[in-house]
């Protein structure tokens, strides 16, 4: 729950001094933005293939150790693994079938599908995995306000509520252990259901309480209306910010190129 | 260096406060300027749909002709939400809104964390008929409702689910950072809604008809960029099924969910605790 | 540290809350000088954070007159009668920030009481600066500005410590420093020690002072434990629900006249401190639970939180345990109350407390354990599940295929017992603070547990809230339940508790024999 939340200082996988891991997190969002959006275009596996890779070699200067990866990494894995295997199984069969059972067949169309699936959602989900790891979310709502220009009060409001957030994981605790104490919660998965969603319900009440009570206290302390405010810590762009969006863009093309030439590219739009 | 800033005492003059007060009711000429705007998109949609657009160019592999009604359909209700949202009386946000919103916005985005993670396990029962993963769709739209349910001010759906859409961003998904955009627009659908009924009501077939706006946003937008080999037929049902999962898990949860919110008293300093009887 | 300290003023003032026929508070006439330090005092409900909202400025500006005076509110409350500050309106204050001597100073500063609610930020710096940047004050002042209202308050971490990290008292602390920062001229504060331990409660008190005599700015405190704010304050004010000022005039003048009867309503004097209940010791104790040599850790750690505990439960009989925080205090009550199970050690459930369910708490299951142990939180929210309280009483022994008829018994008992029967209906969330407590200690109660825990259960608690409770609880100890309460409070311990365990990091525990 608190993977976004966490500090990037306390985490000993993570190196904030590397060139992209320094880079404006504005910048960082419109890389990931770029990459995202050129491979969404087409579902091919050279395409994906050449993205990963090219990303692979620029991950040495993104802060993140092998481990810290792994580890932050996982929901992407959640969710390309079964993607791939459900398309190679149930999807749209061609060429050579490699094994059948009953309805549902594998052949070398699908199988390759498959891939192109799994490798696409790897190589749109890491960068965004790997480049907001680094990020401070402090910094993140700095820079969306002074660089991308958002309306100060919400991005700030939006920080200030996911750091309140962030401190529910104790009364999630405190509230399984009572539920515990009050002889609910473990009579078969439908009462486990049922006690999981009163707990969500609970914790959902207890952070909204402690949301209006957070307002006040911004308010009190001249948040919330309408005229400027400075900034005590500056959010600026430099060249290396312009790099690295460049860089995104160039890897986006040479995979897309790629792909043109291997003659695999399929474009959703024509 | 010292900074004034204005000459006068701030203390003394009462203009230019930045409180938040009620603005007035929009005037004769707003009125009529919202409704001439209603009358000229309905018009031009209903132009756009007789006329009927070219064959040639083809968009997502689909021929253009086909997006006729979906085409005169967004610009008659955009036409429509936009002299909603002319003629509302406008009612600024305060602090206390905005917070709670981005509250509902990042349990909204725990939420879809939690879902895009088992998304996948999830919809192989419907392997068989894709059109019916549709189904699903209601969580993701279950803030947007929430948000425009709970705050009742412009803007509140559309932010509350975009702020739930850049969380789950941020944990990390399989769909990279694609999910703003749609949270964006997924947060359109329930605000077109709300801005229709002019921001006045707010009770169980709003929350049902916002669940179907946001079903139909997504519904529109997955065939055209993550389905587009399905054929017509099973592109209405992914749609139709989209709008039934937003009416029923985004509408009528929503509503639910606002109401057991309420008689805690969590609510009680929002525009939805109110009630209007002194007790 | 230059601050113009304000004047308050407040003629014929009263509120009424949206959606409520009464009146909070009605007819205040009140006059603090500059630099002059007031206590409030008053019954729970009487209005006295109102008030406070109200001169900070959050009430919101009248957005119309009706007929007799009374001005309505954008947020729907109404309002009667004025409040200035220096003769202005206080409902401008917060949006007309003057600037003296070319530095920003802000009119009127709030402290409430929940210090969780109150960090903004995830830096301690940069919580410290939000208010400086909220009021557009240039970069380079900003800084100066954070460290010099972090020293004046005495904050030993540095700008960049976590926020997160900070116990309770540090808290409030630095939420003081946010607010010093704005220099503000009326320092108002909230029960600000209301959810602090007692050494929280000494740090903050100790900063309070330390920036009133700094500063020179006007005070004015809401609190129940007249204690620790006594000697700090010139004057005590005391308010009356729905009405206005009842006294004010010199605390020991105000004390002395009107103790008894602010200690009938709740507040802490000390000259009237609640009685400890006369106890009859039953013969018999027979064992519940022993620990030796248990270690405890917090579940999903292998570092114990607290080791080497050996502790005797009794039935009639009361163990305190104590410590100061971070002990390990209300990980030993979960171990002890089945809801965790021990890091290592041996921790034994004895026959008159299991009743054949086998010797390790953790292992029974949910509805078995309620039945046995019942456990208080030290947050009466966690423990709610139902949606009236009536329901919420009957979830336990409903759990546990109890007769429709005894069910009902039981449950209107303990509505009668502990007073909730006029709320029976009515939402456990939407209960006051006391009334929320009696729930939490209802619910254990009603699936007869033999052994009852408790987790600072009179944290915060108003004094006839703590009255009631210990008498519930001397009249289960009397009746033969064991309990183990964990708990800050000497006065608990003294009133009640006929062992006590004391708990400190890495040393050998042994319980100690209380009176």
């Amino acid at each position: 729950m608190s993977i976004a939340v966490a500090d990037p200082r306390a985490d000993s996988g993570l190196d904030l001094h590397a060139p992209i891991a320094r880079t404006n997190p504005v910048a960082k969002l419109a890389a990931s933005t770029v990459i995202a959006l050129g491979l969404l275009i087409s579902v091919d596996v050279v395409t994906a293939g050449v993205a990963l890779a090219l990303e692979a070699l620029a991950l040495p200067w993104c802060g993140v150790r092998p481990r810290a990866l792994l580890r932050r990494g996982v929901i992407v894995v959640l969710g390309a693994v079964p993607a791939g295997v459900a398309t190679a199984v149930f999807g749209e069969d061609s060429g050579s079938v490699l094994a059948a059972l009953g309805p549902v067949s594998i052949t070398s169309g699908s199988l390759l599908a498959g891939a192109a699936i799994t490798l696409r959602i790897f190589a749109i989900g890491l960068p965004g995995v790997v480049l907001l790891s680094t990020t401070d979310p402090t910094d993140l709502a700095d820079a969306l306000a002074q660089v991308a220009r958002l309306p100060a009060r919400f991005t700030l409001a939006a920080l200030a509520s996911l750091r309140l957030f962030g401190l529910m994981a104790a009364e999630w605790r405190s509230l399984s252990l009572a539920r515990r104490a009050r002889g609910i919660g473990d009579s078969g998965p439908l009462g486990a259901l049922r006690t999981a969603l009163g707990q969500v319900f609970a914790l959902l009440v207890l952070a909204i309480r402690r949301a209006t009570v957070l307002a006040t206290t911004m308010e009190s302390r001249g948040f919330g209306s309408r005229r400027e405010r400075t900034w005590a810590r500056e959010s600026r762009l430099h060249w290396r910010d312009g790099l690295l969006v460049a860089g995104a863009l160039a890897l986006t093309v040479l995979a897309v190129a790629a792909g043109v030439r291997a003659g695999t590219w399929n474009p959703v739009l024509s | 260096m010292s900074t004034t800033r204005n000459d006068t005492d701030p203390l003394a003059s009462p203009t230019g406060s930045s409180t938040e007060l009620t603005e007035p009711s929009p005037t004769t000429s707003g009125r009529t300027v919202a409704v001439a705007v209603a009358v000229l998109a309905a018009i031009v949609g209903v132009a756009v749909y007789v006329v009927g657009l070219p064959d040639s160019p083809t968009m997502f592999g689909t021929p253009l002709a086909e997006l006729t009604l979906p085409v005169a359909l967004v610009i008659g209700l955009g036409g429509l939400w936009t002299a909603g949202g002319l003629v509302a009386a406008r009612r600024s946000w305060r602090v206390v809104d905005i917070v709670v919103a981005s509250v509902l916005g990042v349990a909204g985005g725990l939420l879809f964390a939690v879902w895009n993670a088992n998304y996948e396990t999830i919809k192989l029962p419907f392997a068989g008929f894709p059109p019916a993963a549709a189904l699903l769709v209601g969580v993701w739209l279950l803030p947007g409702v929430l948000g425009g349910l709970v705050i009742r001010k412009p803007g509140a759906a559309v932010y509350t689910e975009l702020v739930a859409a850049v969380v789950s961003a941020l944990i990390g998904s399989q769909w990279g950072f694609s999910v703003v955009w749609y949270g964006l627009l997924e947060g359109m659908g329930p605000e077109v809604v709300l801005a229709v009924l002019l921001y006045r009501r707010f009770g169980l077939p709003t929350a049902v008809l916002a669940g179907i706006g946001a079903g139909a946003v997504v519904g529109v937008l997955d065939t055209l960029l993550y389905y587009p080999e399905f054929s017509s037929a099973w592109k209405l049902a992914y749609g139709g099924f989209a709008m039934v999962s937003g009416a029923v898990i985004a509408g009528v949860g929503s509503w639910a969910l606002t109401r057991a919110l309420a008689a805690t008293g969590a609510l009680a300093p929002l525009a939805s605790g109110r009630t209007a009887a002194r007790v | 540290m230059p601050t113009r300290p304000v004047a308050l003023r407040a003629r014929g003032w009263g509120w009424r809350h949206a959606g409520r026929r009464a009146w909070a508070l009605r007819g205040v006439d009140l006059d603090v000088a500059p630099g002059e330090r007031v206590l409030l005092l008053g019954p729970s409900g009487a209005g006295k954070s109102t008030l406070l909202a109200a001169c900070a400025g959050l009430l919101g500006p009248p957005t119309r007159t009706l007929t007799d005076g009374v001005h309505e509110h954008e947020n729907g409350g109404q309002s009667v009668g004025e409040l200035t500050l220096d003769g202005r309106p206080a409902a401008l204050a917060r949006v007309r920030d003057r600037v003296v001597a070319g530095q920003l100073s802000a009119a009127t500063g709030l402290l409430l009481q929940d210090p969780d609610a109150q960090t903004v930020l995830a830096r301690c710096g940069d919580d410290v600066a939000f208010g400086l940047e909220n009021h557009a004050v240039p970069r380079h002042e900003i800084w100066p500005r954070v460290d010099e209202a972090l020293s004046l308050v005495g904050f030993r971490q540095g700008r960049d410590h976590p926020t997160a990290r900070l116990s309770g008292g540090e808290r409030q602390r630095l939420a003081l420093a946010g607010v010093l920062a704005l220099r503000p001229g009326l320092l108002l504060l909230d029960e600000p020690t209301a959810m602090l331990d007692p050494d929280g409660v000494d740090l903050l008190r100790r900063s309070v002072s330390d920036v009133v005599e700094a500063t020179g700015a006007t005070l004015v405190v809401v609190e129940h434990r007249v204690a620790a704010w006594v000697d700090l304050v010139d004057r005590v004010v005391v308010l009356e629900a729905g009405g206005g000022v009842i006294a004010d005039g010199p605390p020991a003048d105000v004390l002395h006249r009107h103790g008894a009867a602010l200690a009938a309503r709740g507040v802490w004097v000390p000259a009237h401190l609640p009685a400890a209940p006369a106890r009859r010791r039953s013969a018999t104790a027979p064992a519940l639970l022993s620990t030796q040599g248990l270690d405890v850790a917090r579940p999903g750690s292998r570092q114990p939180a607290a080791s080497d505990v050996d502790l005797q439960l009794h039935g009639g009989r009361a163990v305190a345990v104590t410590g100061p925080n971070g002990a390990g205090k209300s990980t030993l009550a979960h171990v002890v109350a089945g809801l965790v199970p021990p890091l290592h050690g041996g921790l034994v459930a004895h026959e008159p407390l299991a009743r054949g369910l086998g010797p390790a708490p953790h292992r029974w299951k949910a509805r078995d354990l309620a039945a046995r142990i019942g456990t208080v939180f030290q947050e009466p929210q966690h423990q709610f599940v139902a949606t009236t309280v009536r329901d919420e009483l009957a979830v336990g022994p409903h759990r546990q295929r109890v007769g429709e008829t005894e069910l009902n018994a039981r449950v209107d008992e303990l509505l009668e017992r502990l007073r909730l029967g006029h709320l029976a209906r009515a939402n456990p969330f939407t209960l006051s603070g006391g009334e929320q407590r009696r729930l939490s200690v209802a619910t254990a109660l009603a699936t007869r547990p033999g052994l009852l825990v408790l987790d600072e259960p009179t944290f915060g608690q108003d004094s006839r809230t703590w009255a009631e409770l210990v008498a519930l609880l001397a009249e289960l100890l009397e009746a033969g339940t064991g309990v183990l309460a964990v708990t800050h409070d000497r006065a608990l311990v003294s009133a009640l508790a006929d062992d006590e365990l004391v708990l400190a990091p890495s040393r050998r525990r042994e319980p100690a024999g209380v009176s």
